[in-house]
């Protein structure tokens, strides 16, 4: 056995510090780092960088200008953007459409698409969702009815994540009603401008606009924005969660907040002593590495056998399951470490440019705010019950 | 034994009940009147006052109507429910017990608060303070003029509007010391005052005082004792609102679950979920029993009192962390959503766990006052 990481890997990792530490605006890691609100400029600044780099789309093969990286060197990578404290490459572009549209895609889509994804022209939505079907996928009810040379497209998608920057959105549509629920769903490129969609804000618990539902009527669709097969999208779809499920665990983010955790607790006092050195409290946090440090190989053990060609099963539900609940986890330390001083809210202090004193620490306005928010990465992406049901069915033989 | 209410505390609760259901029937009129310049509606106070749900939470000595534990419980349980923002907390529970638990308790004062007319804050915690009882930086010196108080208060509920603010301050002794704590009754005129609304849309203050007058009304183990009996009195009051929350945080998932359709069958029809609204269940039951307990021995002997305080305090902090978790989990996305009531159920039952002693604060509290 070899926990270490070869020596090309280890000058892989320093030349992507080396260059995020150099390129990244420093204005936008502050501001990732105090969890305030990015801009579409925000995202799009970095992506583009990253895109003159050649480093943006991690997951496509090099001849669609992909970095062809194998997974040991994307997982170091996406390490490694957290730690800088990036932006996250919004996924829905590079991570989810680009490799479906690579394996299914026409070589006309190809050619329009994959280069607009790079440099940024078109910012896609993931139209999933829909109000009726969220766990259960397959029921859903927008209905694209044929019509020869276009589609005609009735229905509604939600929880349309950064919806109000897209241009674009890929939809799971219904295309034949009679069939079974899997069996009728198509796969559609939908152009945001078309007369007849509407898009409207979701604002969720903690005051912050990052979903949306999209409303369709009457939206006409070229035949040609049909990706693959009519009546053959869900296996495009499932071949695209596969992705939306890598870094599932969040090893990195959840480092990142630990070590925040530490500092603040030893910052925070207790009856006179530094927070950290209470037994009780300490040795929560001591609980909570003990599990990310036993994640982290867990991660590594699927990261590396997916680098030897083995796609993970069930291991990325599982790791879904632990990454969300450890994750979840780190938000709820720093709540309880810094006591009162989560209660004062101020939503100003996440704009840009707010420069007032904040109320107590610096570090604490943005936190019972993060416990929140972070509620929903165990019901996205496959909710943690959703993973249960697939583990057991994949695996016990009941 | 009888676990039941009177007859005369049932037809209390129903009136209060029926109070707050007509005055926020939506979420939406809590978050409204969150908004309102004084963090809460002056009219919903009023109308309270007549109808005496302030009364009910001060004692006949004092004249009021109420105020043993059971009556703050029966009042907080059903505030829970209706997440109404109006200072019921403040001056209702926390200045009121303090103006009555010194020597010489402040009776106008006191009446004037039964009456709607006057809001006092209760202002003991500090920036840094955690939860302590003892902890006070703010400082009291005696000069020909009065006393004067120098320091900073922080997280004061309702500290924008109150016209009068009771304010620890230490008269000697370190900063941690059981002794040398004096209480003051404070002018809120000329105090810098700095107001939010807290993330769970309740409005509190940062004080900050400068060369400030205050009137001396306890020192040193009377004020001490002060301190304790408010923060008790606070403590049960926010372990009853609590309970209240949790029940409709049950409810509403209970019933969301029994129409919310996936897979072709009410996704309440799950054994993986049953099996957790039973032990949602079964936590409330938990909570339920030892706020009870707490309420009907708040009149006993401190010690009694404190300790069973503290437990519910400690039990509605451990169980408030699941029911809320629990109850966004199993609604899905819908709970991630500001539109929807039962976010607001749940980030309430959350923050409820940072004021008054976190359940970290009063297991180490139950556990000395349980130690032989
Ligand atoms: C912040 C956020 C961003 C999102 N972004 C996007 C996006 O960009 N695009 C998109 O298409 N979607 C997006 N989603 C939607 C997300 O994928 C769904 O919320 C998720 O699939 C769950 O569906 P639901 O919310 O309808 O919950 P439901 O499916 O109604 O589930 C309710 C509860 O029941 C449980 N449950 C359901 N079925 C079972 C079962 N058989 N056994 C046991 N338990 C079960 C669930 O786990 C959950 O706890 C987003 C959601 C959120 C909250």
């Amino acid at each position: 056995m070899n926990f270490e990481y070869s020596e090309k890997e280890k000058l892989f990792r320093i030349e992507i510090k080396d260059w995020l530490e150099n390129t990244l605006p420093k204005s936008i890691s502050d501001k990732v780092r105090k969890h305030q609100r990015l801009s579409k400029q925000d995202y799009q600044t970095f992506m583009t960088i990253l895109n003159d780099k050649g480093w943006l789309a991690t997951h496509w093969p090099t001849e669609y200008g992909g970095t062809g990286w194998n997974a040991i060197e994307k997982h170091i990578f996406e390490e490694e953007i957290i730690i800088a404290s990036a932006p996250r490459i919004v996924p829905f572009g590079t991570i989810m459409l680009g490799p479906v549209l690579i394996e299914f895609g026409s070589e006309e889509q190809k050619k329009y698409y994959l280069p607009r994804i790079l440099n940024g022209e078109d910012w896609w939505a993931q139209g999933y969702s829909e109000p009726g079907a969220g766990s259960d996928l397959a029921s859903l009810k927008t209905r694209a009815v044929n019509m020869g040379d276009h589609y005609i497209v009735n229905g509604q998608k939600t929880w349309t994540t950064l919806g109000q920057h897209a241009n674009k959105i890929f939809c799971l549509v219904k295309t034949d009603i009679n069939s079974k629920p899997q069996s009728g769903i198509s796969f559609l490129l939908i152009d945001m401008d078309t007369p007849g969609i509407e898009v409207k804000p979701i604002i969720t618990l903690d005051g912050e606009h990052e979903v949306n539902e999209v409303w369709f009527t009457d939206v006409k669709v070229p035949i040609k924005n049909l990706v693959g097969k009519e009546n053959e999208g869900w296996t495009y779809a499932k071949y695209l969660l596969t992705f939306e499920r890598t870094g599932i665990a969040g090893v990195p983010y959840s480092k990142t907040a630990l070590n925040h955790l530490k500092v603040i607790s030893q910052k925070t006092f207790k009856n006179g002593k530094p927070l950290i050195e209470d037994p009780v409290f300490s040795s929560e946090i001591a609980e909570l590495e003990i599990d990310l440090l036993a994640m982290e190989i867990f991660n590594l053990r699927t990261v590396s056998a997916a680098s030897k060609g083995k796609a993970p099963g069930m291991e990325s539900s599982l790791l879904k399951i632990k990454g969300t609940l450890v994750r979840q986890r780190t938000t709820e330390l720093l709540r309880k470490a810094i006591g009162p001083q989560a209660l004062p809210y101020l939503p100003e202090q996440f704009d840009e440019g707010w420069n007032d004193t904040s109320i107590g620490p610096d570090y604490a306005g943005t936190i019972a705010k993060q416990y929140f928010n972070m509620r929903k990465i165990s019901i996205y992406g496959g909710s943690n019950e959703i993973q249960k049901n697939i583990v057991a069915k994949a695996s016990f033989g009941l | 034994m009888d676990f039941s209410l009177s007859e005369e505390r049932k037809m209390l609760q129903e009136t209060i009940a029926r109070f707050f259901e007509s005055h926020y029937d939506k979420i939406d009129k809590h978050h409204f009147n969150a908004n309102l310049p004084d963090g809460f509606d002056n009219k919903i106070w009023q109308e309270s006052a007549d109808l005496g749900i302030i009364s009910a939470l001060i004692s006949p000595d004092f004249g009021g109507l109420g105020g043993t534990g059971e009556d703050i419980s029966l009042v907080f349980e059903l505030i829970g429910k209706s997440l109404c923002v109006e200072p019921f907390l403040s001056t209702g529970v926390l200045s009121s017990t303090a103006l009555s638990s010194i020597k010489k308790p402040k009776t106008k004062i006191l009446s004037e608060i039964i009456d709607g007319s006057f809001l006092v804050s209760f202002a003991h915690s500090e920036m840094n303070s955690r939860y302590e009882e003892c902890h006070v930086e703010t400082k009291a010196v005696s000069s020909p003029k009065g006393w004067i108080i120098d320091g900073n208060k922080s997280f004061v509920l309702n500290g924008d509007t109150s016209k009068k603010v009771i304010v620890s301050a230490r008269i000697s002794g370190e900063i941690n010391d059981k002794n040398g704590i004096g209480i003051f009754l404070i002018d809120k005129d000329n105090i810098k005052t700095r107001s939010y609304n807290t993330i769970d849309g309740y409005r509190a203050a940062e004080l900050e005082f400068k060369n400030s007058s205050g009137e001396l009304i306890a020192k040193d183990e009377e004020a001490l004792k002060c301190i304790i009996k408010t923060n008790a009195a606070g403590a049960l009051a926010l372990s009853a609102e609590a309970l209240g929350i949790m029940q409709i945080c049950f409810d509403t998932t209970l019933e969301y679950l029994k129409t919310r359709k996936q897979f072709g069958k009410s996704v309440g029809s799950f054994q993986a979920i049953q099996h957790r609204l039973v032990d949602m269940m079964l936590e409330i039951e938990q909570v339920k029993s030892s706020v009870m307990l707490a309420s009907a021995t708040f009149e006993a002997d401190e010690k009694t009192r404190e300790k069973h305080v503290s437990a519910a305090k400690n039990l509605v902090g451990r169980a408030g962390k699941i029911i809320a978790e629990e109850t966004i989990q199993m609604h899905g996305g819908i709970a991630m959503t500001w539109e929807y009531s039962i976010a607001h159920y749940a980030k309430r039952l959350i923050m409820i766990d940072h004021l008054m002693g976190d359940a970290d604060h009063h297991r180490d509290r139950f556990r000395m006052l349980s130690s032989i």
